[in-house]
């Protein structure tokens, strides 16, 4: 029986209203009853007692350079590492213990172990895609700020629950794109200030979608936990190119796999979406159709996708250049003050200044899952090859049961979203 | 070229050139309006999931059942449910497959099964949304992750049934702050759904029990998201 069907009509509100209804989508997030000591600072010095108390899962490439962002802070006390891989973790470790002068640091190769310290209050996570959504749910349900690099999320199923266990918990957490603000900028700015007008449309230029991986096997390096590495995604035998964490997405590195990561589509889609969003203005939206553009000849197809506002972004439309705009300058805008970061020292600064103060990031994870579910839409338009209509508030594709088999996919158990 | 693409697939393993299988890949979504066309290519695909083929083919096998596979895929991959090596990619197939036959297949290899492979199942049964009268005993499981699965399961149903069920489970220490948080699931489901009194009962119900600290901090939270009147 489908308990479904249980459930008594109509609804009569959304999960959006929901969270409106709980004061949670306001612009501060719920304190809570006991504010860190380690969260308050001070003038000058601040004592270790009063830092923000982190670990980082997921260290290398990537998570390498977040870690250096955030132990080189003031604010923080870093306290543990957590990565797969000994040789990461160890190299970490050492990185933390060499600035504190101790052996202080753990080292974890579960990250639920570290998720269960009850003095850690943030953490940031730079796994591959394919670990996003299971940790920063299970963060949040251990009271723990998050800050997860971006691509957010690998599938359009996991965005709401990555949202809901933010809100439930009163968390904050921040994406990790720190292009959205910085690289478009100018393009921010001019959409913002009214000098462009009515802004109509915005293209985003990205390649290549992840494809299927089948690399023979390999050895799997000593101190490497394959199994813990897979996790969720289906097993396959090792090989050090499928699992690489190197920028590129053909063929040597786990951004090129589709059980990992959606490709170029969303790895960089992640911060040109995040930046075209941000520039019309649709931040807060997801798209209600996307259309699929087949044109005759060798000209490759390309994607529009229509916001419910009547905004349209574009992907790969030919003659057009990544975050190239379309307005009607003969309309009068009056300029909006662009949002920022809030405190000093980047995205990562921002997320620990919301840490303190319990406002929402600049690249809060609703916002964030609202991109990356432009790409996955995207993704799946290209995968059948025809256009999609997309209900959001109830997230999926109405009446459309092809589609739909396209919004998740089987964990690997024991994995569990 | 789709035939020696299938001929090819009978054989598939790692290290294999994955292009050889391309033209599967084209003609499922080619085929989409072509109802003999689909049913010939999903039979193609069952022979291969029911032969001696190696588990890349087979893995190939379901995850084109999972874009394309119908009832008739059921049986032959209820059968993997129990086969350690292929049980995932079996729901990766399953789960997607819209058909009710799918979901029959997970409950009824749900009481056959154990440990991760049943875990697995549970999962599916929770993605699905239904198995609640199967999940409900579950939260008494003497394996503590096969509780703490069903908990999920519930809470991402997160229907009344599965609500009262979650609310009726015995006090289990290690599982209080799962449990918790799948009431809470369901909770913010009834509420959204207009079903305030239900969900006001249900964190009310979380509070009285001396909840750990986060789990009062958030119930709280959701008990004023609660109408008053």
């Amino acid at each position: 029986m489908d308990e479904k069907k249980l459930l008594p009509a109509p609804i009569k509100t959304t999960r959006r209203e929901f969270i409106k209804a709980a004061g949670l989508a306001s612009t501060v997030l719920a304190l809570p009853t006991f504010i860190p000591a380690s969260a308050l600072g001070r003038d000058g010095a601040i004592a270790p007692s009063e830092r923000i108390r982190v670990g980082g899962i997921g260290l290398g490439n990537q998570g390498g350079s977040d870690f250096g962002g955030f132990l080189g802070r003031a604010e923080v006390q870093y306290l543990a590492v957590c990565d797969v891989r000994k040789n990461v973790r160890d190299a970490k470790k050492a990185q933390v213990d060499e600035r504190y002068k101790n052996k202080d640091c753990a080292a974890y190769n579960d990250f639920r172990e570290l998720l269960a310290r009850t003095d850690i209050d943030a953490v940031h996570v730079a796994t591959p895609d394919h670990w996003h959504a299971l940790i920063v749910t299970e963060a949040c349900r251990h009271g723990k700020d998050v800050f997860c690099q971006k691509p957010e999320t690998l599938t359009l199923r996991e965005g709401p629950p990555m949202v809901e266990y933010a809100r439930r918990y009163g968390r904050v957490v921040s994406g990790g794109s720190q292009r959205v603000l910085e690289d478009y900028r100018g393009t921010v700015d001019m959409c913002w200030s009214g000098k462009l007008g009515q802004v109509l449309a915005i293209n985003v230029q990205t390649n290549n979608l992840s494809h299927a991986c089948n690399l023979p096997p390999e050895p799997v390096p000593e101190g490497f936990d394959w199994e813990m590495w897979l996790g969720p995604a289906p097993w396959a035998p090792f090989n050090a190119k499928r699992c690489d964490g190197n920028f590129s997405t053909v063929e040597n590195s786990w951004r090129s796999y589709w059980d990992y990561s959606g490709g170029e589509i969303t790895d960089w889609g992640a911060h040109h979406f995040g930046g075209a969003t941000f520039a019309v203005d649709v931040r807060e939206l997801q798209p209600q159709e996307v259309i699929y553009h087949a044109p005759e000849g060798t000209q490759r197809a390309f994607l529009e996708f229509v916001y419910p506002n009547g905004i349209r972004i574009t992907h790969c439309k030919p003659g057009k250049a990544n975050l190239e705009v379309d307005s009607n300058e003969s309309v009068t805008r009056a300029p909006k003050p662009v949002p920022g970061y809030k405190g000093k020292g980047g995205i990562i600064g921002d997320f620990l200044y919301c840490v303190r103060t319990r406002e929402k990031p600049f690249r809060d994870i609703e916002l964030a899952v609202n991109t990356m579910s432009l790409c996955h839409l995207g993704t799946i338009a290209y995968h059948l090859q025809r256009s999609l209509k997309w209900d959001a508030a109830k997230q999926t594709f109405p009446g459309d049961t092809e589609a739909n088999r396209f919004t998740d996919r089987a964990r690997r158990q024991p994995w569990q979203l | 070229m789709l035939e020696q693409s299938f001929e090819a697939l009978k054989t598939y393993d790692w290290g294999v050139d994955r292009h050889v299988l391309d033209p599967i890949d084209e003609a499922v979504v080619k085929t989409r309006n072509d109802a003999a066309a689909r049913k010939e290519l999903e039979s193609q695909l069952l022979a291969v999931l029911q032969s001696n083929a190696p588990r890349d083919a087979k893995d190939f096998v379901c995850r084109q059942l999972r874009t394309m596979g119908t009832a008739a895929s059921v049986p032959a991959l209820e059968q993997l449910l129990a086969n350690a090596e292929l049980s995932h990619m079996a729901r990766y197939a399953l789960e997607r497959i819209p058909e009710p036959q799918a979901g029959q297949a997970l409950e009824r290899q749900l009481a056959k099964l154990n440990g991760q492979l049943k875990i697995g199942v549970i999962s599916s049964l929770g993605t699905r949304g239904q198995g609640v009268r199967l999940l409900r005993p579950l939260l008494r499981d003497s394996d503590e992750a096969v509780a703490r699965a069903a908990a999920i399961a519930l809470g991402r149903i997160a229907s009344a049934d599965a609500n009262k069920a979650l609310g009726s489970a015995r006090p289990r220490p290690a599982l209080a702050v799962v449990l918790a948080d799948a009431s809470m699931a369901c909770a913010e489901k009834l509420l959204a759904a207009g079903h305030a009194k239900e969900a006001k009962a249900t964190y009310q119900r979380l509070l009285k029990n001396n909840p750990p600290e986060l789990v009062r901090l958030a119930a709280e939270r959701g008990l004023k998201a609660c109408p008053t009147a």
